[in-house]
C-alpha cells in the first residue's frame, strides 16, 4: 500500500479486526465485520468509531474570539465556556472552505475540529490568518486521539467509566474529565443522527507509547460497553449513518462553491456578529434576497435501484440537478439521496427520475432525517 | 486472497465473472472474489428477458454498501432468464456466488469465439494472485 498514507494510533488494532482501506490519505477501516450491522448496532444500541483521521487545533489568545469570528459564520461570542457549536469557514465568495465544530474550552481558548480531507488546507488558512491577531494556533492533530461513542447506548456506556455527573452535559457541551482514568474533553456531539459523544483522548503523541494509550482506552470503552453489545464501526457505517441523518459531507455536499444556504445549513450561518467573517455578504445576500444556484433536497427511491453521487436528477425528462450522495438506507431498506437541484424546482412529496445509468427510475422528494425520528435518532432520547 | 474458490467447471472474466455452458444456453454469474471484494451485496440488477448482448457489453449492476459495479457479459447473446430471487434476497451473491447466485443465462450467439476469449481456472488463479 501507498506509504505515504498516514495512520491513527489505533491503526494496529484496525488491521488486526477489519478492514483497512484509504481513505483521504490515511488507511481507516471500512469495515469490522458488516456495515449494515454496525449501523443497526449504532441505531439500536452504541457504536465506537475513530475519527483520530479528522484534525484538531487549538487557537488561544486575548483575540481568539475576535480571530474566530473572522474565520467562521456561527455567532462565536455566544460560547459560553465548555460550549460548542457546528459552523462553517467560508471563501470571499460565501463558498464553503470548510465545516467544522468550535469548542470553547476555556476564557480565551478553542478547540477547531475539522474533516480530515481538509486538515492541510485549513492549518494553512488559520496561520495566514492568524499573524494578525493576538491568538497562537497549534496543530493538536497527532496529539489527541480522537473516538465518537454513537446511539441510544452511548450515554448509559459513557456513565461506566467516570464519577462525573454526564447527565448534565447538553448537546454540543465540551468538558474536560477523566474516563476510565484518561483525561479527556468529552464533546455530546457527533455525526450519526444518534445521542453521543465525541471524545479527545489527551496526550497521546503518536509514538508508541502514545499509540498504546490510545488502543488500551479503546479497549476500556469495548470493555464498558460490553453489556449494551458494543460495536467497532467502521467508515462505511460512518457514511451510511449520517446520509441516513441527512448531514452533509465535505467533498459531497460541501465545497468552494456551495454557499451554507444553498447547502440547507442556515443554522451554521449567523448576521448579528462582530467583526463580520469573510464570505458575509454572500451569504446574507443568499439568505434574505436569494441569487442562490442551487439548493439541496433529499430523495428517496419509489422504484428499485440505488442513487449514487453525480446521477442526474429528472423532473418531466428535464435535468434539475444531480445527487450528491446516495446509498442504501438500512432502516428504509431503499435507495436514499442528497441532491443538488434548481432551486424552487421541486416541492416536499414530489416524484422526480433519478437517471441510473440509463435507467430512468422514480424516487419521491423528501426532507432529512430519513427515518423516523420518533423512533431512531438523537430526538427519541432527548 | 488464498482462501478465494475457483471452480473448475467452468470459465472466467478479467471482470470476475463466470460462465457455465448448460446444454445450448451459458449461466453467468460473479466470482467468489467478486463478491468477496463487492462485501454485502444490497442490489442486483440484470437487463430484461430478450435483450440482444455483444459479448463484453454492459447488462447490469450490482451494488454493495460501498459502491456500485457494472455487470458484463462475458459471453454475446440473447438473455433468456434473470435470477429473479436476487431480488428480494441479493446477499445470495455473498453466499453462494456459483451457485443459487448466479445472476442470468442467455443463448449464446458465438460461443466458442468468446470461449477462446476466457480464462480457464488455473488462469484465473494466477490472475487474482497478480492483483
Amino acid at each position: 500500500m501507498n506509504d505515504t498514507l498516514k495512520r491513527t494510533h489505533l491503526y494496529d488494532w484496525h488491521v488486526k479486526h477489519g478492514d483497512v482501506i484509504p481513505f483521504a490519505g490515511w488507511e481507516m477501516p471500512v469495515r469490522y465485520t458488516d456495515i449494515r450491522e454496525e449501523h443497526m448496532t449504532v441505531r439500536n444500541s452504541v457504536g465506537l468509531f475513530d475519527t483520530t483521521h479528522m484534525s484538531r487545533f487549538l487557537i488561544k489568545g486575548p483575540q481568539a474570539q475576535v480571530f474566530l469570528q473572522k474565520l467562521t459564520t456561527n455567532n462565536v461570542s455566544k460560547l459560553e465556556i465548555n460550549e460548542g457549536h457546528y459552523t462553517t469557514c467560508l471563501n470571499e465568495h460565501g463558498g464553503i472552505h470548510d465545516d467544522l465544530t468550535l469548542y470553547r474550552v476555556g476564557e480565551d481558548e478553542y478547540i477547531w475540529i475539522t474533516n480530515a480531507s481538509n486538515g492541510p488546507k485549513i492549518h494553512e488558512h488559520l496561520m495566514k490568518h492568524s499573524s494578525n491577531f493576538e491568538v497562537e494556533v497549534v496543530d493538536k492533530s497527532r496529539d489527541i486521539t480522537m473516538i465518537a461513542v454513537q446511539g441510544p447506548k452511548a450515554l448509559p456506556l459513557i456513565k461506566r467509566i467516570t464519577n462525573s455527573d454526564i447527565s448534565e452535559y447538553r448537546r454540543f457541551s465540551c468538558y474536560r474529565l477523566k474516563l476510565a482514568g484518561y483525561d479527556c474533553y468529552l464533546c455530546r456531539t457527533g455525526y450519526t443522527g444518534e445521542d453521543g459523544v465525541e471524545i479527545l483522548v489527551l496526550d497521546t503523541p503518536f509514538n508508541d507509547e502514545g499509540k498504546q494509550k490510545a488502543i488500551s482506552f479503546w479497549d476500556e470503552l469495548l470493555k464498558a460497553g460490553k453489556e449494551f453489545g458494543v460495536k467497532p464501526c467502521g467508515l462505511g457505517a460512518r457514511d451510511s449513518t449520517r446520509l441516513e441523518a441527512g448531514f452533509v459531507l465535505y467533498g459531497h455536499e460541501l465545497d468552494e462553491d456551495t454557499s451554507p444556504i444553498e447547502a440547507g445549513i442556515p443554522y451554521a450561518v449567523k448576521f448579528k456578529v462582530e467583526p463580520q467573517y469573510i464570505g458575509f455578504d454572500v451569504v446574507k445576500q443568499h439568505k434574505n434576497e436569494g441569487g442562490i444556484r442551487k439548493t439541496r433536497i433529499g430523495l428517496v427511491m419509489i422504484d428499485r435501484g440505488i442513487p449514487r453521487e453525480h446521477y442526474p436528477v429528472l423532473l418531466n425528462g428535464e435535468v434539475i440537478g444531480e445527487v450528491s450522495s446516495g446509498g442504501l438506507s438500512p432502516i428504509l431498506n431503499k435507495g436514499i439521496a442528497l441532491a443538488y437541484v434548481k432551486p424552487e424546482s421541486v416541492n416536499m412529496g414530489d416524484t422526480v427520475a433519478i437517471d441510473i445509468k440509463g435507467r430512468m427510475r422514480k424516487a419521491e422528494v423528501t426532507k432529512w432525517p430519513f427515518y423516523n425520528p420518533e423512533v431512531y435518532g438523537v430526538s427519541r432520547t432527548q | 486472497m488464498s482462501d478465494t474458490e475457483v471452480k473448475d467447471d467452468r470459465k472466467y472474466s478479467k471482470d470476475h465473472e463466470w460462465i457455465k455452458v448448460e446444454g445450448d444456453l451459458v449461466v453467468v454469474g460473479i466470482t467468489d472474489f467478486a463478491q468477496n471484494s463487492l462485501h454485502e451485496i444490497t442490489f442486483v440488477e440484470i437487463s430484461e428477458v430478450g435483450t440482444s448482448l455483444e459479448s463484453n457489453s454492459e447488462c447490469g449492476l450490482v451494488e454493495s454498501m460501498k459502491a456500485s459495479s457494472d455487470i458484463f457479459s462475458p459471453v454475446g447473446g440473447e438473455i433468456v432468464e434473470v435470477n429473479s430471487e436476487l431480488e428480494d434476497a441479493p446477499e445470495i451473491v455473498n453466499e453462494d456466488p456459483y451457485g443459487k447466485g448466479w445472476m442470468f443465462k442467455l443463448k449464446p450467439s458465438n460461443l466458442d469465439a468468446d470461449l477462446a476469449g476466457l480464462m480457464d481456472p488455473a488462469a484465473y488463479k494466477e490472475f487474482i494472485e497478480s492483483l
